[in-house]
């Protein structure tokens, strides 16, 4: 019986020191994964973006689509400079009324194109389309394209880059 | 009935079922050692794959990742210097096996098989070093790496083709990276895996070899041996992460640059061998080539040299006495190759110098980012980086206080502030001034106003001060000054835009970052010097307007600086 309990101790001696080692190494391990979660690991310039003279959009046109390029980023490591961070449909809608609508569906993320035939907006990806002033018409969106900050300043326009939330029907920065 | 989760699986074909593994006689430490290496393993297996989450195998990015895991990632020191001192571990601990296996007789037959896996192994994990060295891309990987292609670029016949499949090419770039990261975290840990996989197998169905001849009683493994080797993993494994933290992980030198020298040395456990091309002068090729087969050679001959069925000991000491002395000669080369270094002066400097230059570039890659362009443009994110790389190679040997042949002025923190002009207007031809030019030794060398009244030199030091666009010019001074200047400067130069004065250099703007960029262009010009005076050459065709406009800047951030300014530039 004696024999018996020492292997008994053994046995659960061995499991143990097992776990341990396993869940030292573990620990590091997971933790080093689970870093880049909580961090802000691209940052977007919160300030607002200059995209060229305002008197490019002319009232009645069509809606033009502009790149919104950030002077600089850090992605990870990186510092990268003139960064394309996505597009923007820019429409005048009075003489001193500028809009511009995110390019990003709403729905999934897509990049929304401009039809010029149907005189509407379409998402490529699953066939959402929206007027031309944003709201939505049909397809699986959850809500209209999303409005960005705008201002002219000194004749420049300005625009200020967020990223919303998709796939919901509230308009939340993401 | 109690159905256990063993039995579910045993029902399905998994788990023990056959005869339980044996011992011949009791457990002991000594059959650790195998078990220890397939935990390190495991150890590098997982470290390596939470590494790969951060690493970028590129040349322009590669540094860079690396310094992320490093320096801005919760723990990745850590994983980064287990990663690497496992490694370490790893050669230590298969040296002690293979040492074990060797004094038990363990490679007589029927163990042929299992002792010539475990060379290969040795080996694997050896050149599995080599191709993870590299991936960081620092001066010391990319270093010992072009050495160790070099080497075998040496290899008759084949060698030129060895270096451009290991290079994926003609040079060191992406392809390096790319090519040795999937020899790295692919090829070799499926070759090892299979291989130690084939070589435990065999292992355990023939069981360890017991010390001496005698015949023992079979024992089952388990606890007993199983606890023992837990007992060793757990106590390899403090030791490990207890170092790693001693040593604050592992070092990361400067990203590679072709460009800097670097005294480049291998891993440790390749120290025998770079002594012994040292050693052997201008053969040092073929014996950094030959050693290792030779000593490889030897080992695998070992089972087929002894064959007598006996394991004591003492009945094999010629082959005993023969492995102690080829792991003699390595240990004493390698502790040779430490001393040497160890003793060399200027060694330890230049190293101290490079510790710090990596030392920047990390600060730098943490405040600033690593430029897309590449991690050795991090230096470039530093203030005044540009400028002060172009000085240091082409204006630094004329104007730096330190250089032996300087001829100019010195250009040093505080150039052109109130108390530098002051020194000059006193003693324009002293050392730091025009001490060094012909100039000073003219007839057209430039008076001294060390006896002009204090209250006139204070003017005339404000109203100079003021060319410069400092913003924090004494409105008064100045005009003291003005009236100074048309007494006692103006008979040879002048203040009016663009305008020289009649035998002295023109004087408007002088100290600003135009006149520097000016002056900098052409130093012979009518306005400056004149094409006699100048020694100094012009530089508008030499250097670029951007890195002349960048140097001017930097004069004009000299004003304001202090030495020990300066100095935290490099810091």
């Amino acid at each position: 019986m004696a024999d018996e309990d020492r292997r008994r101790f053994l046995k659960v001696a061995t499991c143990a020191i097992g776990g341990g080692v396993g869940l030292a190494v573990a620990g590091p391990v997971l933790t080093l994964l689970a870093d880049p979660a909580g961090k802000t690991t691209v940052t977007t310039p919160t300030t607002p973006l200059d995209l060229g003279p305002a008197e490019q959009f002319r009232a009645g046109a069509e809606p033009h689509r502009v790149d919104v390029v950030a002077p600089i980023i850090k992605d990870g490591w990186t510092a990268a400079r003139d960064v394309v961070l996505g597009a923007a449909w820019v429409r005048r809608t009075a003489p001193d009324k500028l809009v511009a609508l995110s390019a990003v569906c709403p729905h999934l993320g897509c990049a929304i194109g401009w039809d010029a035939i149907a005189g509407n907006f379409l998402c490529p990806c699953h066939d959402s389309r929206f007027s031309v002033a944003g709201e939505k018409l049909n397809g699986p969106s959850e809500r209209g394209m999303d409005e960005l900050p705008l201002e002219v300043r000194d004749g420049r326009l300005l625009l200020t880059w967020v990223r919303y939330k998709t796939g919901q029907s509230r308009r939340e920065p993401g | 009935m109690k159905t256990t989760v063993r039995d579910f699986l045993r029902e399905r074909g998994l788990g023990g079922g056959g005869t339980p593994a044996m011992l011949a006689g009791r457990a002991s430490f000594a059959y650790v050692f195998g078990t220890v290496l397939v935990f390190l393993l495991v150890v590098e297996a997982v470290s390596g794959i939470a590494l790969a989450a951060f690493y970028a195998p590129s040349s322009t990015d590669a540094w860079g990742s690396v310094a992320y895991v490093q320096d801005q990632v919760t723990l990745g020191w850590l994983v980064r210097g287990v990663h690497f001192h496992a490694a370490s571990a790893m050669v230590i601990v298969a040296g002690l096996h293979l040492v074990q296996t060797a004094l038990y007789g363990a490679y007589k037959k029927p163990r042929e098989l299992v002792w010539w896996l475990g060379i290969l192994l040795m080996m694997l994990i050896l050149a599995w070093a080599v191709t993870g060295y590299v991936l960081r891309w620092d001066q010391a990987g990319y270093w010992a790496n072009k050495v160790e292609v070099g080497i075998a670029a040496a290899t008759p016949v084949v060698g030129g083709v060895i270096r451009k499949l290991a290079l994926g090419g003609n040079d060191y770039g992406n392809l390096t990276l790319t090519r040795f990261y999937a020899l790295h975290v692919l090829i070799l840990p499926a070759v090892v895996g299979a291989l130690t996989a084939g070589h435990v197998m065999l292992a355990r169905k023939l069981g360890p070899t017991p010390l001496g001849d005698r015949e023992r009683t079979p024992r089952p493994r388990w606890p007993d041996q199983t606890l023992r080797n837990a007992i060793a993993i757990a106590m390899v494994l403090t030791v490990l992460v207890v170092y790693v933290v001693a040593v604050r992980g592992v070092e990361l030198a400067a990203p590679a640059d072709p460009s800097q020298a670097y005294d480049a040395r291998p891993l440790w456990y390749f120290r025998w061998l770079f002594e012994l091309r040292d050693l052997s002068g201008r053969a040092e090729k073929v014996v950094a080539l030959v050693m290792p087969a030779i000593v490889a050679g030897a080992l695998v001959a070992l089972p087929l040299a002894d064959r007598a069925p006996t394991r004591e000991p003492r009945a094999r000491v010629a082959y005993l006495g023969a492995l102690a002395g080829l792991l003699a000669v390595i240990g004493g080369l390698t502790v040779a190759s430490f001393a040497g270094d160890a003793r060399d002066k200027q060694l330890a400097k230049r190293n101290t110098q490079a510790e710090q230059r990596a030392q920047l570039a990390r600060k730098l890659a943490r405040l600033n980012g690593v430029p897309a362009s590449g991690a050795a443009d991090v230096f470039l994110t530093a203030p005044m980086a540009r400028a002060r790389a172009v000085f240091a190679t082409r204006c630094k040997s004329c104007h730096d206080a330190e250089s032996m042949d300087r001829k100019g002025p010195m250009l040093g923190a505080g150039h052109f502030n109130r108390s530098w002009i002051r020194a000059f207007l006193k003693n324009p031809s002293g050392e730091p001034f025009w001490g060094r030019t012909k100039l000073a030794k003219s007839d057209a060398a430039m008076k001294s106003f060390a006896q002009m009244p204090a209250a006139e030199l204070d003017g005339i030091v404000e109203l100079i001060y003021s060319e410069s666009g400092a913003t924090d010019v004494d409105a008064d001074k100045r005009k003291r000054g003005l009236d100074v200047f048309e007494t006692a400067c103006s008979d040879c130069h002048a203040r009016e835009d663009g305008m020289p004065g009649t035998s002295a250099p023109g004087l408007s703007g002088v100290g600003s970052r135009a006149y520097y960029l000016s002056f900098i262009s052409n130093p012979k010009s009518a306005f400056h010097m004149g094409k006699d005076k100048s020694e100094m050459p012009r530089f508008d065709k030499e250097i670029s307007l951007a890195d002349r406009d960048a140097l001017a800047e930097y004069l004009v951030w000299l004003r304001g600086a202090t030495p020990p300014d300066l100095a935290a530039l490099d810091q």
